[in-house]
C-alpha cells in the first residue's frame, strides 16, 4: 500500500489526538489522557514549539471505514545531553492497527531520525513498556540498546501535588 | 576543607553563557562520580551554542557561594540543573531535569534541593504537569534523595525502559527515511 510521511500541521491536531486515545487505549491508559486537539493546537505550534509531529497518509481509496486517511504518527521533540550534546527523544510512534506490517511505523520512526540527524542531533531516544512485547522486538530489530536493561538507568517522575510541593521548596 | 556545619548562603541563578566554562567542568565532575568520564564528549563551546540562541535546546540554573566561600581553586559556582521542555501526549507540558549536581563539599546544606526546587517552579510557571529526571540504579544516595522529594521511580513501578539509538544505528536507521 502506498503511504506518505509528512510534517503535521494545525489542521492535523484532531486527527493526531484521535489517533492518542486509540494509542492509550492499546497502552491500557485511556483514562489518562488530558490532552485534547486544543492543548496540542498550542502546544505544538507556537514559537518555541513544545513537540514536533510527523503523519502517515493514505490515498483516498485505501481510508478507514470512518473516512480517515491520517493513520499513524510520530510525535517528537528535541532535547540534551550534557554529554553527547543535541538529541531528540520520540514520545509517540503510533500506526492504526489496520496499517500494521506494511513499514509505516519504520518510516514514520526512520524520518524522526533522518530530521534529528539534519538537527546535529547524535541520539534518537525513547521508552517503551516492558510488557510491550510487539515494540520491543519492533525496536530492537531496528538496531537500538535498551538503556535500562544494559546500565541501570531508572525513568523517574514528580507530579500532582508532590510536584507543587517541591516548586514551593517545602517537600 | 569547608565546614560542613557552618551554615552556607547560597544563589540559584540563571546560567548566563559566560557560566559555560564552570557547568561544563561540573559535567566532568557528574560523569567521573557516574564512572563514565571518557563518555563527555562535548565541552563550553557547545553549551554555548545550543543553550543560547533563539531556540535553546537546554536551559539551567547555577549555584553560587560568596567569594568567602568558594573552593580551593577558586569556584563561587558549586552546582548546576540543566533541564529542558518536553511533551507527553497524556498530559501535555513536562520538564525534563537532565542533570543536577553538587560538588561533594557543598552537599548537606540545601544546595541539591534548591537547584531541584527552582526547576520544579519554573516548570510549574510554565504550566508543566511533570517533572521527570532519570537515575542509574545503583545510584542509592541519589534515589534516596528524589524518592525523599516524591519522586516515583516508573522503571521499577510501571516497567518503562529506556532506549537509544545511536552512533551507526541512528545514520542506517535515518538512511530508510522515505523520500520527501
Amino acid at each position: 500500500m502506498d503511504f506518505s510521511i509528512r510534517t503535521a500541521t494545525l489542521e492535523d491536531c484532531k486527527d493526531i489526538a484521535r489517533m492518542i486515545l486509540e494509542l492509550a487505549e492499546y497502552e491500557k491508559v485511556l483514562d489518562q489522557v488530558k490532552v485534547t486537539q486544543k492543548d496540542l493546537e498550542q502546544d505544538g505550534f507556537i514559537k518555541n514549539p513544545f513537540f514536533h509531529g510527523i503523519v502517515a497518509e493514505v490515498p483516498e481509496e485505501h481510508r478507514t471505514i470512518e473516512g480517515h486517511i491520517k493513520v499513524g504518527y510520530a510525535l517528537y521533540f528535541y532535547s540534551y545531553s550534557s554529554w553527547k550534546g543535541r538529541a531528540v527523544y520520540m514520545e509517540d510512534l503510533y500506526v492504526m492497527p489496520d496499517f500494521r506490517g506494511m513499514g509505516i511505523g519504520k518510516a514514520l520512526m526512520s524520518k524522526v531520525a533522518q530530521l534529528g540527524l539534519a538537527a546535529g542531533c547524535s541520539q534518537l531516544n525513547f521508552t517503551v513498556l516492558d510488557w510491550n512485547k510487539p515494540s520491543l522486538d519492533f525496536y530492537l530489530s531496528q538496531g537500538c540498546t535498551d538503556i535500562t536493561a544494559s546500565i541501570g538507568y531508572h525513568c523517574l517522575r514528580c507530579e500532582g501535588d508532590k510536584l507543587e510541593q517541591l516548586a514551593k521548596g517545602s517537600a | 576543607m569547608v565546614d560542613t556545619n557552618f551554615k552556607m548562603s547560597f544563589k540559584v541563578r540563571a546560567a548566563k553563557k559566560e557560566d559555560c566554562k564552570d557547568i561544563s567542568r561540573m559535567i566532568m565532575e557528574l560523569a567521573v562520580y557516574e564512572k563514565m568520564p571518557d563518555q563527555v564528549n562535548i565541552s563550553h563551546k557547545e553549551l554555548e551554542r545550543d543553550g543560547f540562541s533563539p531556540n535553546p535546546f537546554y536551559e539551567c540554573l547555577i549555584a553560587e557561594v560568596s567569594d568567602e566561600n568558594k573552593t580551593k581553586d577558586g569556584y563561587t559556582i558549586v552546582g548546576y540543573a540543566l533541564y529542558f521542555y518536553t511533551y507527553s501526549t497524556w498530559k501535555g507540558r513536562s520538564v525534563f531535569m537532565e542533570d543536577l549536581y553538587v560538588m561533594p563539599d557543598f552537599r548537606g546544606k540545601g544546595i541539591g534541593k534548591g537547584l531541584m526546587a527552582k526547576v520544579a517552579q519554573i516548570g510549574v510557571e510554565k504550566q508543566c504537569v511533570r517533572l521527570q529526571f532519570s537515575v542509574l540504579e545503583w545510584n542509592k544516595p541519589s534515589l534516596d534523595f528524589y524518592v525523599a522529594k516524591g519522586a516515583e521511580d516508573l522503571t521499577a513501578k510501571e516497567g518503562w525502559h529506556f532506549f537509544r539509538f545511536d552512533g551507526q544505528a541512528l545514520h542506517q536507521l535515518a538512511k530508510e527515511a522515505p523520500e520527501d
